[in-house]
C-alpha cells in the first residue's frame, strides 16, 4: 500500500496537464488525490482483513463465545428503531373485543414459552443455549407498545433465532398473543397458574386464508415454510442446497417427484400431503394450507 | 513489498485449507468413462439432463448434475453407491409408484453409470 503513495506524486509531476495550472491549485489537486487514494487503500485493507478473518477461521461462530458489550447495545438499539419504524402503520384493534388472553396464552404455550419462559416457568433447554439469548418477555412486554409486539411476533427477528409467526398463527391469534403479553408482566405466579389451567382446552388458531398473490409474497412464503432449505427455487436467493431437487424451470418438468404428472392441481395436492402419493418420499408434510399451496404452485408454474 | 508478498502467499493458503466434505460417495469397481458411454447408450438423457453426456436434455425426470452432493436418490433413499446402483437397475422394485422404468442392464453398467454421476461434478 505504501508504494502506491510514493509512486503517485512522482508520476504526477511528469504529467502534461500540470504545466498550465497555477501552483496552489496543483497542491489542492494533490490533496484530493491523496485523500482519494487513501480512502481506496483503507477500503482495500479493510476488505482484505475481512477475507483473512473469515477464511482463517479466527472469527468464532460458537454460541459460547460472548458478544462485546457494544455489540449488545448496537443490536438492541437497531432492533428497537427498526421495529418502531416498521410498525408505524400497524393499527392496533380494540384488544378487548378482538383478542382473547386465553387464546393468546394457548399460542404462547405452544410456540413461545420454550424459549422465553413465563412467570415462574423456566424456558426449555432449547431457550438456554442460544446467542443471542431469547429475552425474558416480562420486561419487553412492559416496555414495548402493542403494535411493536405484534410486528416482532408476526415478522420475527433476523439472525436472532426469533421466527416469524405469520404463517403459523392467524391474525386473531397474534393479537391475542399480544393481549397476553401485555397482561403477563402484571401477573403473580398464582394468577399465571390459574390462566394456564383455564386455558387448558384452548388451541392456537392457524391461518386459514392467503393474502392476494404476489411473486414477492410467495417467495417469503417459500422461506417461511422452509422450502428453500431443501430446494433451490427459481428467482430466489438462498442456501446452496442439494437435499431435494432444484425447482428451477419447474414448469418444464413432466413429473412431480417421479410419481405424479406435473399439473398445477397435482402440484397443490403434492405440496399439501406428499406422503399420500409417495410413501418413500423424504419430503415431509409441512402443514402447508391449501391457499398457500395454490400460490406456491402458481409461482413454480410461471417462474423460469 | 514484503507485506504484499506475504498476502499473496497467505491468501491461496487460506483457500487451500477450506474444509472438505466428510462423505463423498465413490463406486468401487465403477469406471466413469464407461459410465458416460453407458448413460448415452441406454438413452438416459431422454428423461434426464446429464452434464457431459451428449443429447441428455430430458425434462421428464430431474437433472442429474451435482449428484455426489445430493442427499437422496429420487428424493426417497439415502444417496450412497449401493442404493444408487439398485435404483438405476430396477427403480420400480424400490418404489412401485415411480415413473422411472426398470431397465434391463448388467450391474456393471449401473456401477459405471453411478461412478460417472458421482465423479462428473
Amino acid at each position: 500500500m505504501c508504494s502506491l503513495h510514493q509512486g503517485v506524486p512522482a508520476q504526477a509531476e511528469l504529467h502534461p496537464w500540470e504545466v498550465a495550472v497555477p501552483k496552489g491549485q496543483i497542491a489542492h489537486r494533490h490533496k484530493a488525490l491523496f485523500i482519494g487514494i487513501g480512502a481506496v487503500a483503507l477500503l482495500l485493507v479493510g476488505a482484505g482483513a475481512g477475507v483473512v478473518l473469515l477464511l482463517s477461521g479466527a472469527y468464532s461462530t460458537a454460541a459460547t463465545k460472548q458478544h462485546f458489550g457494544i455489540t449488545y447495545r448496537i443490536l438492541e438499539l437497531g432492533l428497537r428503531y427498526s421495529v418502531a419504524s416498521n410498525a408505524e402503520d400497524i393499527v392496533v384493534p380494540d384488544l378487548g373485543r378482538v383478542a382473547n388472553v386465553n387464546i393468546g396464552y394457548a399460542c404462547y404455550r405452544r410456540y413461545c414459552v420454550q424459549c422465553h419462559g413465563a412467570p415462574g416457568v423456566a424456558r426449555d433447554p432449547l431457550g438456554r443455549g442460544q446467542l443471542p439469548s431469547p429475552s425474558s418477555l416480562s420486561e419487553s412486554a412492559r416496555d414495548w407498545p402493542a403494535a411493536h409486539l405484534f410486528y416482532v411476533t408476526q415478522q420475527g427477528v433476523r439472525m436472532s433465532g426469533m421466527p416469524a409467526w405469520e404463517y403459523r398463527i392467524s391474525s386473531e391469534g397474534l393479537w391475542s398473543t399480544v393481549a397476553y403479553l401485555k397482561a403477563m408482566p402484571f401477573m403473580t405466579v398464582a394468577q399465571h397458574r390459574e390462566l394456564d389451567e383455564s386455558s387448558a382446552d384452548e388451541t392456537c388458531p392457524a391461518p386459514t386464508a392467503a393474502a392476494a398473490y404476489t411473486r414477492e409474497r410467495t417467495q417469503i412464503m417459500f422461506r417461511q415454510y422452509a422450502c428453500d432449505n431443501c430446494h433451490i427455487i427459481g428467482g430466489m436467493v438462498g442456501p446452496k442446497t442439494h437435499v431435494g431437487p432444484s425447482l428451477k424451470g419447474w414448469r418444464e418438468r413432466k413429473y412431480i417427484a417421479g410419481v405424479l404428472p406435473n399439473t398445477r392441481e397435482n402440484l397443490v395436492r403434492w405440496i399439501v400431503a406428499p406422503q399420500d402419493f409417495s410413501p418413500h418420499t423424504m419430503m415431509p408434510d409441512l402443514d402447508v394450507i391449501e391457499p398457500h399451496a395454490r400460490q406456491m404452485a402458481r409461482y413454480l408454474m410461471t417462474e423460469e | 513489498m514484503m507485506r504484499q508478498l506475504s498476502l499473496f502467499i497467505l491468501l491461496p493458503l487460506l483457500f487451500a485449507c477450506a474444509p472438505e466434505r466428510d462423505y463423498v460417495p465413490r463406486v468401487v469397481d465403477g469406471d466413469a468413462d464407461r459410465g458416460r458411454e453407458a448413460l448415452a447408450r441406454y438413452e438416459c438423457g431422454v428423461c434426464h439432463v446429464i452434464p457431459g453426456v451428449a443429447d441428455a436434455v430430458g425434462k421428464v425426470g430431474p437433472a442429474l448434475d451435482h449428484y455426489s452432493r445430493r442427499s437422496y436418490v429420487a428424493g426417497k433413499f439415502p444417496n450412497e453407491p449401493d442404493m444408487l446402483v439398485r435404483w438405476i437397475v430396477d427403480a420400480p422394485a424400490m418404489a412401485p409408484q415411480t415413473a422411472m422404468p426398470a431397465i434391463s442392464m448388467s450391474e456393471q453398467d449401473a456401477r459405471d453409470m453411478a461412478a460417472y454421476l458421482y465423479e462428473s461434478d
